[in-house]
């Protein structure tokens, strides 16, 4: 079941880029990454899919309906911020319990105590409960993305969007985030679109990969079909070229440890 | 047709709010610039210029500026560095103590030195001096109690947050002392130095108060310019000082625009922590102790003069300078200044506010037009802004009224506090709009929850900013306001042209004392909002 279906999508963006005439559909409850270097149109896509920008032509489609021209709010859909884009005034729990009681899509369903409830199962299920009261700037920075995770899922989409939220933070907070995120898919079943540059990222987490440059896509397909069936050069160079130097400096850093030791 | 919406689009709200605002500018700014310059055409420019008593001004004016600027920076330069760069203790005391001087007017400043130097001054008679202060000197020694705090912030600031990285640098490559200012401090210095500089030096040459004061015979410019237009209505020749006067202000404000986008964004490596040493805390707090003596030796002097009964005939202590004042409308003045002050505080502070969220948080071409005109006010001294004001606005229904002043005087004042709401919302995380908009979340609630909030404590001090300076501005306001809508703060003008120097100290410790209050209110608001 295609959950969005994207059709001949363009649109200029930043001083120079172009997305072409973009066609994908992303599927029902599927993990999909958008992976491509800095500057290449995934973040302008992300922002279109969620209603941040407006396409300069084309359609968008969700379960059927067009959403070209939806506000964001109306989409059903979440986004999680690289730089968070917490409320730093208030603490961890008045982020969650605020979006619920102001947002016009849930403020009808709670009451100051249910929210509060709501907000404390969300924080609960990221394993902040111990941090209720802090402020944003007293957490880390694998901590703030929890809260801007919670944050997402308490109002309930049934699509969520990340731009590239691991960035910031170091290698062993993405791998625990990284399992975190496959298990809250797994518990809510959402369709989650993930932008980032990272290759080992995206074939970690992902069930489709879209494979982008410079505005067009190259292939969008699962990541076993991506190392064997390569659409062109650039697939198997920026994908697996990349992966096998990682693998291979890693396999020679193993070994010397080893020596040394 | 789609409405709202955060989507770029070729027109929106916030567009035709900037094009509002652009307009507001036009007329508050722009035009009434453009209406006094427009009269030099009127004026035998040659005839004013070539004119001995304007030459004679002009090199005045300039020969009292550099000098004043000179010892003024070398002042704020010692002591900003005595502060920062040393670990003597109490710094947030003794950086308050330092900047009192900001809470009065200039012309208080030539005062409090005629208190102690003047033909009868306390300090001059001590001494056996006779003939006074007045002149070159007076200028000179005035403009530098005036400005010198400016510096000293500006310069404390820049000390404050060099990266000490290089430093530790050169301690591992065992630099000497001389080595290290001229290979890191010094080049580091430049770029505000210059910019500090010509603060500085359009700040002295464009104030009328201390010269007005002290200058006796040695007159500059912008005391002819208000001698011209106050005293002889001649506009035409006004309007060819006040194109003078923009001069030296707009060399600043590019040089300033021209630092402020390179070099001053770039993020601390590690502040610079000093070295024990005795020796030179020592040093520094004797110098800090003597710099501050001299700065309170004006202020004390005019506090204990505003209580004498005629100074030097009659120095027994007595209220009548006191009721002198009020008997001359004190009180009712100091109303007008603090319904002026208080009016303008709110207003324009929620005008900085909202045309800085519209040029920081909503970017587009518009905003770059909008930012420019929003600081074009920091390139117009006050006397001048005044002048076009009086020209402008002469046959509208606001002139003659608290309106015209309200509006000046945000004006005048708007750039600093405009350029503080500028900078902070510039940090406040980009996404905040966005993350509203998609968890449906309506615009003006993340304004009000979540914006504005975190910008509280730029918002106080913008509003402590246009308060303070309302209280003690005798520039602009000198030529609009009349009988009922005087500021106190003109009371000083007015006494001193009476010879009554008991009265107008007792007026300026007025303005001090309604400016220390404010102060430490707006301290303990942010304290307990923190």
């Amino acid at each position: 079941m295609d959950k969005i279906i994207v059709e001949n999508l363009s649109k200029a963006f930043g001083s120079s880029g172009v997305l072409h005439d973009l066609s994908f559909s992303i599927r029902e409850g599927e993990f999909l990454s958008i992976l491509g270097p800095s500057g290449c149109g995934k973040t302008t896509i992300l922002r279109i899919l969620i209603g941040l920008e407006s396409p300069d032509s084309g359609a968008i489609y969700k379960d059927g309906k067009e959403i070209t021209r939806l506000p964001p709010y109306q989409r059903n859909m979440g986004i999680v911020f690289q730089n968070y884009a917490l409320f730093e005034n208030m603490s961890v729990l008045q982020n969650v319990e605020y979006a619920l009681l102001k947002s016009s899509s849930t403020k009808a369903e709670y009451n100051p105590s249910t929210a509060r409830s709501k907000a404390k199962l969300m924080l609960d299920i990221v394993g902040l409960t111990d941090h209720l009261s802090k402020k944003p700037r007293e957490l880390s920075g694998g901590q703030q993305q929890r809260v801007a995770i919670a944050r997402t899922l308490a109002l309930n989409p049934d699509v969520i969007l990340f731009d590239e939220p691991m960035s910031a933070l170091d290698v062993d907070t993405r791998l625990s985030l990284r399992s975190e995120l496959k298990e809250l898919q797994k518990h809510f079943g959402t369709t989650m679109v993930y932008i980032t540059h990272d290759q080992e990222e995206a074939f970690a987490l992902s069930d489709r990969i879209m494979v982008m440059d410079a505005g067009v896509i190259h292939q969008l397909d699962t990541p076993h079909n991506l190392i064997h069936h390569p659409a062109d050069d650039y697939v198997k160079c920026f994908v697996i070229k990349n992966i096998d130097i990682k693998i291979n400096s890693l396999i020679q850093y193993a070994q010397r440890r080893e020596e040394f030791l | 047709m789609r409405s709202g919406g955060l989507s770029v689009r070729k027109w929106s709200p916030a567009a035709s709010l900037k094009l509002l605002l652009c307009c507001f500018w036009l007329f508050s700014i722009i035009l009434p610039l453009l209406r006094m310059l427009s009269t030099i055409a009127t004026v035998d420019v040659a005839s004013v210029i070539t004119a001995r008593k304007f030459s004679r001004a002009f090199s005045h004016s300039i020969a009292a500026s550099t000098v004043s600027t000179m010892i003024s920076v070398v002042l704020a330069g010692i002591l900003s560095w005595c502060v920062a760069r040393t670990n003597i203790r109490h710094k947030t005391i003794l950086n308050t103590l330092i900047t009192v001087p900001m809470l009065i007017p200039s012309i208080s400043h030539g005062m409090g030195l005629i208190i102690i130097l003047g033909a009868n001054g306390w300090l001059a008679r001590l001494l056996g001096l006779t003939g006074g202060i007045y002149g070159f000197w007076g200028i000179v020694i005035g403009s530098v109690m005036y400005s010198f705090p400016v510096a000293y912030l500006m310069l404390y600031d820049v000390l404050l947050y060099e990266d000490a990285t290089p430093y530790e640098a050169a301690d591992v490559m065992g630099l000497k002392a001389a080595d290290r200012f001229f290979a890191i401090t010094f080049p580091y210095l430049r770029k505000p130095l210059i910019s500090v500089v010509f603060a500085a030096f359009t700040m002295i040459i464009t104030d009328y108060g201390v010269p007005l004061m002290v200058g006796g015979k040695y007159t500059t410019l912008p005391v002819m310019m208000y001698q011209d237009v106050i005293g002889m209505l001649d506009f035409g020749k006004g309007s060819v000082i006040g194109m003078i006067l923009l001069i030296p202000a707009l060399i600043a404000c590019i040089l300033d625009m021209a630092n402020r986008d390179k070099g001053n964004a770039a993020f601390i490596g590690k502040p610079y922590t000093p070295k024990d040493n005795r020796l030179r805390d020592t040093c520094a707090i004797l110098i800090i102790g003597f710099l501050i003596v001299l700065i309170f030796l004006p202020i004390g002097s005019f506090a204990v003069l505003g209580f004498i009964n005629k100074y030097p005939i009659d120095m027994t202590l007595s209220l009548s300078n006191i009721t002198q004042a009020v008997h001359m409308g004190a009180l009712k003045y100091l109303c007008n200044s603090l319904v002026i002050a208080s009016v303008v505080s709110v207003f324009g502070t929620a005008l900085a506010v909202f045309n800085a969220y519209m040029t920081a948080r909503n970017k587009t071409k518009m905003s770059y037009v909008l930012h420019l005109m929003s600081i074009t006010s920091l390139a117009i001294p006050g006397i001048v802004l005044g002048l076009s004001y009086v020209m402008f606005f002469k046959k509208s229904p606001i002139y003659g009224t608290f309106a015209i002043l309200f509006l000046v005087n945000s004006m005048h004042f708007f750039a600093s506090p405009y350029l503080m709401a500028y900078n902070t919302f510039g940090k406040i995380n980009e996404n905040l709009e966005d993350v509203g908009s998609t968890l449906g979340i309506p615009h003006f609630l993340i304004i009000r929850d979540v914006l504005l909030p975190q910008a509280a404590g730029t918002i106080l001090e913008m509003v402590s900013y246009f308060f303070v300076n309302c209280m003690m501005t005798i520039s602009a306001v000198s030529f609009l306001s009349n009988v009922n809508t005087k500021p106190v703060a003109l009371m000083i003008t007015q006494f001193e042209g009476q010879m009554q120097l008991e009265c107008a100290a007792f007026v300026s410790l007025l303005i001090l004392v309604v400016n220390i209050i404010m102060k430490y209110a707006i301290f303990l608001i942010k304290k307990k909002l923190s």
